[in-house]
């Protein structure tokens, strides 16, 4: 990294920024203490169960409701004195789509474009790029009460973007999809992902956010954790390291000839398994796996271990859910 | 306030309105029975066999010393004509009524408003844009409605009784106090839209503005209350004031936050 690039960094300006935000209803409190930055083009997930902020953290962000306490701004513009800039660069896919149903797809659009106030040519060749995009020009005067709940929130996606956002907020993308139609949202954010846009997704699908988050933050009321996927489950699976499966009940001798590596970072061995970390499992496990087979080793399967995103969730949270349904 | 906004709204908003064939019908329906019934009536009085009482004819003839040419066979018909402005003052009433609780309980409804908020709209821009978008029509209607009926009037009684519907105080009370009184509807839906889920409840609530309206018209039946042309634009001038204060109460009583976190 040159010493410009580390000037760029140290001075550049998150595209969202969210220090110890916190909104009161009445008594309550929906949500406190948030603070993250989220870099141009990341995708940060909004994970937590039903009524754990999300929504309210997403509508302080994109200054619908003032925050109660603490600071946001977004691309630089404060959400709590600067709401109409914030409103201007940002897009929202609101929990329901929210569309005039009885307007066709590409008067839904045209509505949108003239309060962003784009040019009316500008508006018309975004309009027929997005609708292409997400394959949804030959419906294009139909009207959106007649789209299927995909098309519906695909349309709504389309008109999050129709301004060039700098930041797009999905609030529950998926939730109350079908499977197929869930299918087609998700890809249609994995294209906007792949196109490098900076995208913040509160949801409580972990798969999803799994899939396709670079960073998830565990909301409950306020933020609990934020990291990678990757780091969140080997964190809680004990660090870095891999599963071995071996043919037979492992040898002693295998444990020592793995402790002998300096990059091993202790071993675990049970039924036939063993559980070593490592300070890189991708640098390496090809080296280790060597070292074993020259060992004797019968070596039936390696993987990475890691805990699911689902035990990452719970271990956040605090709570899991006993076999019967009930929290334990 | 920026112009293309506001027009933005006002468009869809017609475009909507347009498509919404149930509110299409509660404006259409009323300004045709409205044309009608006045003629009908004033045809049935005119060819009836039992004249005004010479007492209400003398009282009448105190308030309208213009019509003191007429027999008294048309002094009734000028009479019963007249009762039926305030018909015409209803409709830029309740029609904008209509489609202001409409537009924003539908918004509640289909959760499309949240989208909007979301933009860089403002709350004046968008109240303006709706505001509009439902005192044109009710303002059109009833000046549509009165200019058939105008015609109509001088074809069926002729020049002379026909002038009655549309001397001072007719034009003054169609062209200027129907449109005040329809913006005070308007403010009336939208500060009552705001605070309501439910058209109904809204249009009852709202509807309010429309009984100062029917004390009107028992007071002029009765003989109690002929307001001439000053009469109806001082009233205009009025009602347009307060209907602005309205405006203003109503913009600040539309709470974006409100509506964000409340409306389910």
């Amino acid at each position: 990294m040159s010493d410009d690039d580390v000037r760029d960094a140290a001075t550049r300006v998150p595209t969202i920024r969210a220090q110890g935000l916190g909104r009161q209803f009445g008594e309550t409190w929906a949500v406190r203490g948030v603070t993250f930055d989220v870099q141009a083009g990341e995708v940060l997930g909004l994970l937590g169960p039903n009524g754990a902020g999300k929504t309210t953290t997403v509508r302080m962000l994109t200054a619908l409701i003032a925050p109660t306490e603490g600071d946001a701004s977004i691309d630089g513009h404060d959400v709590r004195h600067d709401a109409e800039a914030v409103r201007a660069r940002v897009g929202v896919l609101t929990e329901t789509p929210g569309l005039y149903e009885k307007l066709s797809a590409r008067a839904n659009l045209e509505f949108f474009g003239r309060l962003h106030g784009l040019a009316p040519d500008v508006r018309a060749e975004r309009i027929q790029r997005l609708l292409t995009l997400f394959d949804l020009w030959d419906r294009r005067d139909d009207p959106a009460g007649t789209f299927s709940k995909g098309m519906k929130q695909k349309l709504a996606i389309a008109r999050a973007l129709l301004h060039e956002p700098a930041v797009l907020f999905l609030d529950e993308p998926t939730a109350a999809l079908d499977p197929e139609a869930a299918f087609i949202v998700r890809e249609s954010i994995s294209r906007l992902r792949a196109a490098g846009r900076t995208i913040l997704l509160a949801t409580h699908n972990l798969d999803e956010a799994d899939r396709l988050c670079d960073r998830i933050a565990f909301v409950r009321g306020g933020l609990l954790r934020i990291d990678s996927p990757a780091r969140l489950r080997g964190d809680l699976g004990g660090g870095p390291g891999i599963e071995v499966s071996l043919d037979a009940p492992a040898d002693p001798s295998l444990v020592r000839a793995a402790e002998a590596l300096p990059v091993v970072r202790g071993v675990a061995s049970r039924n036939g398994r063993l559980s070593i970390g490592l300070e890189d499992p991708r640098r390496d496990t090809p080296a280790l796996v060597r070292a074993l087979v020259t060992a004797g080793a019968g070596i039936v399967e390696v993987r990475e271990r890691a805990a699911s995103l689902e035990d990452v969730y719970f271990e956040v949270m605090g709570v899991r859910p006993a076999a019967g349904g009930e929290a334990a | 306030m920026r112009r293309d906004i506001v027009r933005a709204v006002v468009g869809r908003e017609f475009a909507e309105l347009l498509r919404n064939r149930v509110l299409l019908a509660t404006i259409l329906i009323p300004p045709v029975i409205l044309t009608i019934a006045p003629l009908v009536l004033g045809s049935v009085v005119q060819g009836g066999d039992r004249p005004f009482p010479d007492t209400l004819v003398a009282q009448i003839l105190a308030q309208r010393p213009e019509w003191a040419g007429f027999t008294t066979r048309e002094i009734a018909t000028a009479f019963t004509l007249q009762q039926f402005l305030v018909y015409f003052l209803m409709m830029p009433a309740y029609i904008p009524l209509s489609v202001a609780t409409f537009s924003i309980i539908g918004e509640k409804t289909s959760h499309s408003l949240e989208a909007v908020l979301a933009s860089p709209i403002r709350t004046s821009e968008l109240l303006a844009g709706k505001s509009i978008a439902a005192l044109v029509p009710g303002v059109l209607a009833g000046w549509l409605t009165y200019l058939v009926f105008a015609t109509l009037a001088r074809v069926q009684y002729g020049p002379h009784l026909g002038s009655v519907v549309t001397d001072a105080s007719w034009l003054a009370g169609a062209f200027l106090l129907g449109p005040a009184i329809g913006l005070l509807s308007v403010v009336a839906g939208v500060v009552v839209s705001s605070r309501s889920s439910d058209p109904r409840t809204a249009q009852q609530i709202g509807g309010v503005v429309i009984i100062p309206l029917v004390a009107f018209t028992i007071l002029q039946a009765s003989g109690s209350v002929i307001v001439g042309a000053f009469g109806y634009a001082l009233t205009a001038a009025v009602v347009a004031i307060v209907a602005l204060i309205g405006l203003r109460l109503g913009v600040a009583l539309f709470g974006r936050e409100t509506i964000l976190t409340r409306w389910r």
